[in-house]
């Protein structure tokens, strides 16, 4: 039972508006303050030590290459070699890996997203026989893992002539039960009683999963956006197994291939990998402004 | 129960805004040319994923069923031997062994990552100066390079000078762990990079899920007097629930099938101390060509998925009713 | 549900047919003469130029025919080549990177019986005969990599420890290892043996009397554990968990001079003299001696010491048409043969014939140490191969992999770990 008797404990967010504070209230207000500093403080402590990884490879990037491994560690890199960021330009074909990962990782995206989300309404909202049990059938495609299947895979795709085009790897991103699941989930979240209204205006399915679901599931078409589009631009195994032809390499069967080629220049491969990720960590810092509280609270001040 | 913060609502607003989480079912009026539309409408949802998802994931997992039956070693015919390779499964040590490496890490790795995703989700879906950097920062793990992970990870444990046993020796600990060197230590350590690497991704996905818990609910359970830990379990985790569900299937089927990242950072070593399942079928494949006897391998790893699946569905549908 | 289920397994069923169907595959094509091209597959082309210099020197003598190249993956060749096997779309020829998974290629019948060709050939090309399968020949080695010391001249000299002459047991080696690190400041160890299974157990199986990997009695492992790890304790050579946790790099440890002598498979010479011009691996004198020996009888400059080394080799595709079967053949006489050694010796690779004009060639390369203990090691000794030719070769690969981590790392006894890999060994390949 959420009645509950005793005096709300004074939320750690949001002081109380009050234009004259007594001192009792000051002294609250600055503990709070100090609260809420040492909560700053942990928090990037904490950012700190969860970007140790990648501070590690930018580091590493600016080393000669017979120093990124050492014992102890080296955090300083002496001298620092900025040339790795022109050299691995020169050596490699970034731009043409680049290129095909963008266009890649844009289409799978756009794809899984429409077809993902429009079937994830016909799973969540409508009722039809076998229902149930396609959505598991779904659902447990996902727990086979990929490298056991990936060779009958690739004997179709194939014998259809799809291996060695990036048409092969779209076929095999887009229509992952992952989109379908994770908007399902998220359409059964949101209250039917917006659908039954609509019905009753009526308004089609076509038109409530068009008009009502989508500009309501932002925040999930934000996650399945951003998780498909990573998922995408890092694939390597994909790649790696339908992609023959150097004009075709993505960034991460390229960076591989390279590392194999350069085996011992450490340096160069972390400055290709810190230019890899740099892309993603644009776009979701971009994408992430979409997790804001959207639904059911439209008009009504929180 | 589950549902009593949404009876707490205040007189504010009026109409539908108001959710019902877990989605009461419309009524229907009967007839079965309704129930034949309903049919055809819900297919024509479907069905643009199904052709696809037909054609290139449900044949192969088919045919990897098949295979399963079979002494398939990529190349030459495959021989039906029946449920040869499964039995052969009963008595093989090492396929024992990964199963239950992959148990331990599942175990660890599942209720870890949910409580420091969940964490995560709930500091960061506030109002905070700079949310957007911290929230970037909690999702890097999952978007750098596996092979940096793997490298920086190793170093940090490094059983003679790296900072991590540095640091126990500081604080008196006189023989610390040998962490990835170690035959006991290797897969707490593998353990614990998984629910680091994994928890902004789980993250994300929940902060979306949090997006559909009303504000109303929250300002109505306050004026009600509940504190924070009672508007958590009454009002966050019931409208949350679609979520959790889709998390916790989905970080159950992954940890279960766990694999680039043992791969890279300890290989299943030292010993057979990290082998687990998915590792196991890549080197019965990939490694010895024995695809007939991975595929077998695989459908276990699939039925350990889909019955842990079946039960969390048939949880989650229980509390929903 | 209903409906589409039995559709899917049929097709199922389809494709499960034409999986095993694809053993056979390509069609003959009637015409033979004019130009032909044949397709090779490589790896790392930019940095591996040893099949462009096959391809060209092949077709300046036979301008009909040219090589193509197809480029493949360095560390996951063998993945994508099962896939493109598999699937009916891999080149004419494809190399055999390692023995390891010849068997796999060869009983899958995805290897053309080249005897033929094979007959042609100096009986002394190295590792010939390991290609042999039932009498006949699926594949002829181009390049035979052998595993040597190499020894940082300097360092030595620094530290007032006799060069080695040739002579050298394992002994020997350890002492000099301790000696080097007693006489050098603290940072720099005496030896550096990779993390590698085959540092230790390549080495044993070579060198120990009787000893095979498929009786599955792995005995013969003890001795040379017992040196690692007493290495290993005594400081003259780097912790495996150290190595392990900080990816310490062959080529680094002993190009930036933090070990004296290293033993290692001879491509490293052409890495390190790249490395040497590039800046990334110090300017220092270095040699190469034989690998040291397990026992005096086979050491010393008038004796052939044994060591291992896995020959690299090219096999044909049954699936090529049947009109260019005999320019392939001549494209595998010719890598395997002299002309084929000469251009390769040329380039820094070890080629599998060593004729005297291809050990000439590798020694007249810019920066090649020329004393007389690095060209007889180079050029003479007895190489053992890694891997047993053996349906069972893969799996008992991986267990003494296992085997390796769980006893270098302390994990393990070494007389535990070998017990543990022994009953895996009757277990699983039994």
């Amino acid at each position: 039972m959420a009645a509950v008797s005793a005096p709300a404990a004074p939320a750690a967010t949001g002081a109380p508006p009050s234009s004259a504070p007594r001192p009792a209230q000051r002294r609250a207000r600055r503990r709070r303050g100090a609260v809420r500093l040492l909560g700053y403080v942990v928090l990037v402590a904490a950012a700190a030590a969860i970007m140790l990884p990648f501070a590690w490879m930018v580091i590493s990037s600016l080393k000669e290459n017979n120093d990124v491994f050492t014992v102890p560690l080296e955090w300083i890199p002496d001298p620092v070699r900025w040339s790795n960021y022109v050299d691995i330009w020169a050596k490699s074909d970034m731009v043409t890996w680049v290129k095909n990962t963008l266009v890649l990782s844009v289409t799978v995206t756009a794809l899984q997203v429409t077809t993902g989300s429009f079937a994830a309404y016909g799973f969540a909202k409508m009722r039809f026989p076998g229902r149930n049990v396609l959505f598991l059938v779904y659902v447990g495609t996902i727990a086979v893992p990929w490298q056991s299947y990936m060779i009958p895979q690739f004997v179709m795709l194939s014998d259809v002539g799809l291996s060695n085009t990036l048409w092969a790897i779209v076929a095999l991103q887009t229509f992952s039960a992952f989109g379908v699941f994770l908007m399902k989930q998220y359409y059964e979240s949101i209250p039917e009683s917006l659908s039954e209204a609509a019905r009753i205006d009526g308004m089609s399915e076509y038109g409530i999963w068009w008009r009502i679901m989508l500009p309501l599931s932002k925040p999930a078409i934000a996650s399945l956006v951003l998780l498909t589009f990573v998922n995408t631009w890092n694939d390597y195994l994909g790649p790696l197994i339908y992609l023959r032809d150097p004009q075709l390499w993505t960034i991460q069967l390229g960076l591989k291939t390279f590392i194999s080629q350069y085996n011992a220049e450490y340096a160069l491969i972390m400055a290709g990998s810190v230019l890899s990720v740099l892309p993603v960590a644009l776009i979701f810092l971009f994408g992430q402004r979409y997790f804001v509280q959207g639904i059911a609270t439209s008009g009504v001040k929180g | 129960m589950a549902t009593t913060a949404v009876d707490h609502r205040p007189g504010g607003p009026p109409g539908p805004s108001v959710p019902r989480p877990g989605a009461v079912r419309p009524r229907r009026r009967p007839g079965s040319r309704l129930r034949l539309r309903n049919t055809l409408v819900g297919w024509s949802f479907i069905l643009p994923n199904f052709v696809g998802f037909a054609l290139l994931t449900l044949v192969p997992v088919l045919t990897l069923f098949y295979i399963s039956f079979t002494s398939w070693n990529v190349f030459g015919v495959a021989e039906w031997i029946g449920l040869d390779n499964f039995t052969r499964m009963l008595g093989d040590p090492s396929y024992h062994k990964a199963l239950l490496n992959t148990l331990y890490y599942s175990g660890l790795h599942i209720p870890l990552t949910l409580v420091a995703s969940l964490s995560l989700a709930l500091l960061l879906n506030r109002k905070l100066r700079g949310v957007a950097f911290f929230r970037t920062v909690a999702f890097f793990p999952y978007i750098t390079s596996i092979v940096a992970i793997a490298v920086v990870w190793n170093m940090l444990f490094s059983p003679e000078y790296g900072p991590v046993n540095q640091f126990l020796r500081f604080l008196g600990v006189e023989n610390p762990p040998g962490w990835t060197t170690s035959g006991d230590w290797s897969m707490p350590a593998v353990i614990l990079v998984g629910v680091w690497r994994e928890m902004g991704y789980f993250m994300l996905l929940l902060l979306a899920g949090l997006q559909t818990v009303p504000a109303e609910l929250y300002e109505a359970a306050r004026m009600d007097g509940a504190n924070a830990w009672r508007r958590f379990w009454n009002v966050t985790l019931p409208c949350l629930r679609p979520t959790m569900f889709f998390v916790t299937v989905m970080l159950t089927i992954n940890s279960l099938k766990v694999f680039d990242l043992i791969l890279v950072m300890t290989d299943g070593g030292p010993g057979q101390s990290t082998l687990v399942l998915s590792q196991y079928i890549y080197q019965k494949g990939f490694e010895e060509n024995q695809f007939g006897y991975a595929s077998a391998v695989a459908v276990t790893l699939f039925l350990i998925c889909i019955a842990v699946t079946i039960v969390q569905f048939l949880w989650n549908r229980r509390r929903d009713a | 549900m209903k409906r589409t289920a039995p559709v899917a397994i049929g097709a199922a069923a389809a494709i499960a047919l034409t999986l095993s169907a694809c053993g056979g595959g390509g069609e003959p094509e009637a015409d033979a003469t004019g130009p032909v091209t044949l397709t090779l597959a490589g790896w790392s082309l930019s940095t591996t130029p040893e099949f462009q210099v096959l391809a060209d020197a092949f077709h300046e003598e036979n301008p009909d025919v040219t090589v193509e190249l197809k480029e493949y993956d360095a560390t996951d060749y063998d993945t994508q080549m099962t896939a493109d096997l598999a699937a009916g779309s891999a080149p004419d020829l494809y190399v055999l990177k390692n023995l390891k998974n010849f068997f796999t290629y060869q009983s899958g019948q995805q290897l053309l019986d080249v005897s033929d060709v094979a007959s042609g050939l100096d009986p002394a090309t190295g590792g010939l005969d390991t290609y042999e399968v039932d009498g006949a020949t699926y594949a002829v080695p181009y390049r035979q990599d052998a595993w040597l010391l190499y020894y940082n001249k300097d360092l030595f000299e620094k530290a007032g420890v006799d060069e080695p002459d040739g002579s050298w047991t394992w002994d020997d080696y350890d002492q000099a290892a301790k000696d080097l690190k007693a006489g050098l400041d603290g940072g720099t160890y005496g030896t550096y043996q990779h993390v590698w299974q085959s540092v230790v157990q390549g080495f044993a199986l070579a060198q120990t009397e009787g000893a095979d990997m498929t009786s599955g009695d792995f005995g013969y492992l003890q001795p040379f554990y017992d040196r690692a790890l007493d290495l290993q304790d005594a400081e003259a050579q780097v912790g495996f968990g150290t190595a392990t946790t900080n990816e310490l790099q062959y080529q680094a440890e002993f190009g930036t001079q933090k070990a004296a002598m290293m033993p290692m498979g001879s491509w490293y010479v052409a890495t390190l003299l790249a490395q040497q011009e590039s800046g990334d691996a110090d300017e220092f004198e270095w040699g190469l001696a034989p690998a040291p020996q397990a026992d005096a009888s086979t050491a010393g400059t008038d004796a052939t010491p044994v060591t291992f080394g896995d020959p690299t080799g090219i096999g044909i595709n049954p699936a090529i048409d049947d009109a260019k079967v005999s320019a392939a053949k001549e494209f595998l006489a010719f890598a395997a043969g002299e002309g084929g050694a000469e251009k390769l010796a040329e380039i820094g690779i070890t080629p599998a014939l060593l004729s005297d004009a291809a050990v000439d060639a590798f020694f007249s390369i810019d920066g090649v140490p020329g004393d007389d203990l690095s060209r007889f090691a180079f050029s003479t000794h007895d190489v053992r191969p890694e891997n047993p030719v053996d349906p069972g070769a893969a799996t008992l690969s991986n267990i003494l992999n296992d085997a390796h981590t769980a006893i270098m790392s302390g994990s393990s006894s070494v007389a535990d770990g070998i017990a543990e890999a022994e009953k895996r060994a009757a277990s699983e390949v039994g």
